[in-house]
């Protein structure tokens, strides 16, 4: 803190010689001398322009003037100007030297003095704030700001409230438009002086020769007696005649194990081998915690859980899967084993790796994999993004139906996909249904590898949701799909929710009657339409009250569940009502 | 002007050639820019309202009283780091508002972005509010004039916008 009191000289004898003879005067003035230059170096870091010049007596006061323009500094003021106008914004500086201009950063204007009165505040319309206000010194007629700080009180409690509140959220900070928007990052280096921990780089070289014992030291400096016995947390070593050898083999496996081949990034990084040259491997590859197929972009945070939904799914469904996905497999082997060959060797390497390291991975463990399985699955990827992105509601979805229920057991869920879903829980679906794509390729796929990411299992559907967000330019094909076999007895397709859509207009005086209508298949729930306010008679859809209500508000909600699925199947017409008989104005669906 | 007048010290009741009026308490007069500094209120707290005025628009003025210094100068310090900071702090922050009010636009269309932006995230495109990036709400800001966006964000967005036109009806003029 750069604390420097200002030295004014007693006050009261504003320059006026009343109370002081002229001695003092004297004195004062050479006092002034020095403080105005002390005041010029200071003030003109702040950004005011020079000052204290000190002339005469009225140094005295411009000193004030100047000593509280520059409390003024950062501080919201209000201008006003000779035409009217009062302008609003930070004070920036002063010209202290000539003849006090300022300058405001920010400034907008809130009053328009050319305007003769005042315009209606509907009408006044918002200025873009200027970024430097220069108000010369002519058109100054005053400033005003409020709760300035002034004497040293205000100072002391001002930064710990300023610091208070600049609680820097970092999108202010990455909004800013002072700040660039990518920074550079540096790796961090300790500072040349930071010889705190000396120690740390060693104390983990020799762990049985640490020279400090950790116990010892408590002992010492808090009295507190251990009852550590390490062989309570670990296998007895049994030191005998054959330690040594013991010791040996001991060593030997060690080594054959940090010395073995890995393609995995962070074992390789930490048995010190260093192939970061060899690929564009960039900080997030090597560092993040996020599992991913090589060559397959960022999809985020479910690919954790995915894998564990994964193996979970397998063990629900895993059997039922095997027959269509080798049959798939079977045929697309070749499409994906010609991507193989594409595929930089990372990619392979990496995929490689996946078996490798299967074992370790408790959702690798389910599955029987071979080495192609990691790009079947990518394929498959990429195609259902592809998929995606075209129109997941399409008509492709529609073969697959079938195919779909047989192999799933949820075949609400999926027909979901064809819908054009607008509720809640369609849109989560959405999300998954863009890893839903062809049924096959991705139930097959996701029996078979677990190592890949991204299911969607939380939200109950297929395991076939689980490639879906990883996009990858592979085949989407899975050679080792399930194959396909009809079900004739499946459930036919009925789709639970219908999209929530406006209503039409309707006429006014349009009533429903209590009608008795005939028991039909699908409706397990009593069709009466009570006489209520007026509703849209002729049309028979009814929302879903749990379904956000979007519609206008002539809409009447007959809290009597998801009828409108029915009616959906129904078709319009069957809704029978009593007279009078409307001229049917909605739409066909 | 006579000096007599502008003792520091002096409360006076000033009347400006603008036509504003008010009462406050010399702090300092420079003749050099004819600047007259008060503070407004009684408080020789740490903060205080100032007003710095130019002498020649004064239209008139009385002395109420005359009093001490209001300034101690013993308590005077000059903090230019933590100033510089509120500088930089405030310019940031008006930044950040200016995102936050439209150019060019009535303050009931303000008045309307403010309440959308309590709940919805909104934010200027010229004149038109832009609600979650897609649905748009153009002049003059009617349930009618709200478009884009998937059904259930416009609906959403219109809902709130005659809410809250209600509201300032309710509220009356008096915005």
């Amino acid at each position: 803190m750069n604390m420097q009191q200002v030295v004014f000289p007693k006050s009261s004898a504003n320059g006026f010689g009343r109370q002081r003879g002229d001695r003092e005067v004297g004195a004062r003035l050479e006092n002034k001398m020095q403080l105005g230059k002390s005041n010029q170096g200071r003030i003109q870091t702040t950004g005011a322009l020079a000052a204290g010049k000190t002339v005469g007596n009225e140094s005295f006061s411009r000193d004030r003037l100047v000593y509280l323009t520059t409390c003024l500094i950062g501080h919201p003021v209000e201008v006003h100007v000779k035409s009217g106008s009062i302008y609003t914004g930070i004070f920036h500086a002063t010209d202290a030297e000539n003849d006090f201009g300022i300058i405001l950063k920010m400034a907008r204007l809130i009053k328009d003095g050319t305007l003769c009165g005042y315009k209606s505040t509907t009408e006044f319309v918002s200025k873009a704030p200027s970024k430097i206000l220069i108000i010369p010194d002519k058109e100054l007629v005053q400033i005003i700001a409020k709760d300035v700080a002034v004497t040293r009180d205000g100072f002391a409690s001002d930064p710990q409230n300023e610091k208070y509140q600049e609680i820097l959220i970092d999108s202010a900070i990455s909004q800013s438009r002072h700040v660039e928007v990518e920074r550079e990052l540096e790796p961090w280096v300790p500072d040349e002086d930071d010889l705190q921990c000396p120690e740390l780089e060693n104390i983990f070289d020799g762990p049985w020769n640490r020279n400090w014992d950790q116990f010892e030291t408590n002992q010492k400096l808090f009295g507190v007696k251990s009852t550590f016995n390490e062989e309570l947390y670990t296998t007895k070593l049994e030191r005998g005649p054959q330690t040594r050898e013991l010791e040996k083999e001991a060593m030997r496996i060690a080594r054959e194990i940090e010395g073995e081949d890995t393609q995995d990034l962070h074992l390789a990084e930490e048995r010190g081998v260093d192939l970061h040259d060899d690929f564009d491997i960039d900080e997030e590859m090597r560092y993040s915690s996020v599992y991913r197929v090589r060559g397959v972009d960022d999809s985020g945070y479910e690919e954790d859980e995915d894998i564990l939904l994964d193996s979970h799914n397998i063990e629900t469904f895993g059997d039922s899967y095997d027959s269509l996905s080798r049959s798939a497999d079977g045929v697309r082997m070749p499409s994906s084993s010609s991507l193989v060959d594409d595929a930089p060797s990372s990619q392979a390497a990496i995929s490689e790796d996946l078996n490798c390291s299967r074992p370790n991975d408790q959702a690798r463990q389910l599955a029987s994999e071979l080495p192609s399985k990691s790009f079947s699955v990518s394929a498959s990827e990429s195609r259902i993004r592809d998929k995606l992105l075209g129109e997941h509601g399409g008509s492709s979805d529609g073969n697959e139906f079938p195919e779909k229920q047989s192999v799933s057991e949820k075949p609400s869920s999926s027909g979901k996909l064809s819908e054009g879903p607008a509720s809640s829980k369609a849109t989560d679906e959405m999300h998954s249904a863009s890893s839903h794509g062809p049924p096959d390729s991705s139930t097959s796929s996701n029996s078979d590898c677990v190592g890949t990411v991204s299911a969607s299992g939380g939200f109950g559907l297929s395991p076939s949701s689980s490639m879906g967000s990883l996009s990858s330019e592979k085949s989407t094909l899975n050679p080792h799909a399930k194959e396909f076999k009809l079900n004739p007895n499946a459930k036919s397709f009925t789709p639970s929710q219908t999209p929530v859509r406006p209503l039409s207009p309707v006429s006014d005086g349009s009533f429903y009657y209590q009608t008795q209508m005939s028991p039909l298949p699908h409706m397990h729930m009593p069709v009466s339409f009570g006489i209520g306010p007026s509703f849209p008679g002729h049309q028979p859809v009814i929302f879903n009250p749990q379904v956000a209500p979007i519609q206008s508000p002539q809409a009447y909600f007959h809290p009597n569940g998801p009828q409108y699925g029915q009616q959906m199947v129904l078709g319009q017409r069957q809704v029978v009502y009593c007279q009078p008989e409307m001229q049917y104005k909605g739409r066909d669906y | 002007m006579e000096g007599e007048e502008f003792a520091v010290g002096c409360f006076l009741s000033i009347k400006t050639t603008l036509g504003d009026e008010f009462e406050g308490q010399i702090i300092s007069f420079d003749r050099l820019s004819n600047i007259l500094v008060l503070q407004e209120g009684l408080e020789s707290g740490p903060r205080r309202n100032i007003r710095l005025l130019k002498a020649n628009h004064i239209k008139e003025f009385s002395l109420l009283r005359q009093d001490e210094d209001p300034l101690d100068v013993k308590k005077c310090f000059l903090d230019l780091t933590s100033l510089q900071a509120r500088e930089d702090s405030a310019i940031r922050q008006a930044e950040a508002d200016s995102e936050r009010f439209g150019v060019g636009v009535t303050s009931e269309a303000q008045t309307l972005f403010d309440a959308l932006s309590k709940t919805l995230p909104v934010r200027w495109d010229k004149t038109v509010i832009v609600v979650m990036n897609e649905v748009r709400v153009s002049s003059p800001y009617l349930p009618e004039s709200v478009s884009g966006g998937t059904p259930a964000a416009n609906e959403r967005v219109r809902k709130v916008l005659e809410f809250e036109r209600k509201r300032m009806q309710t509220r009356g003029t008096s915005q």
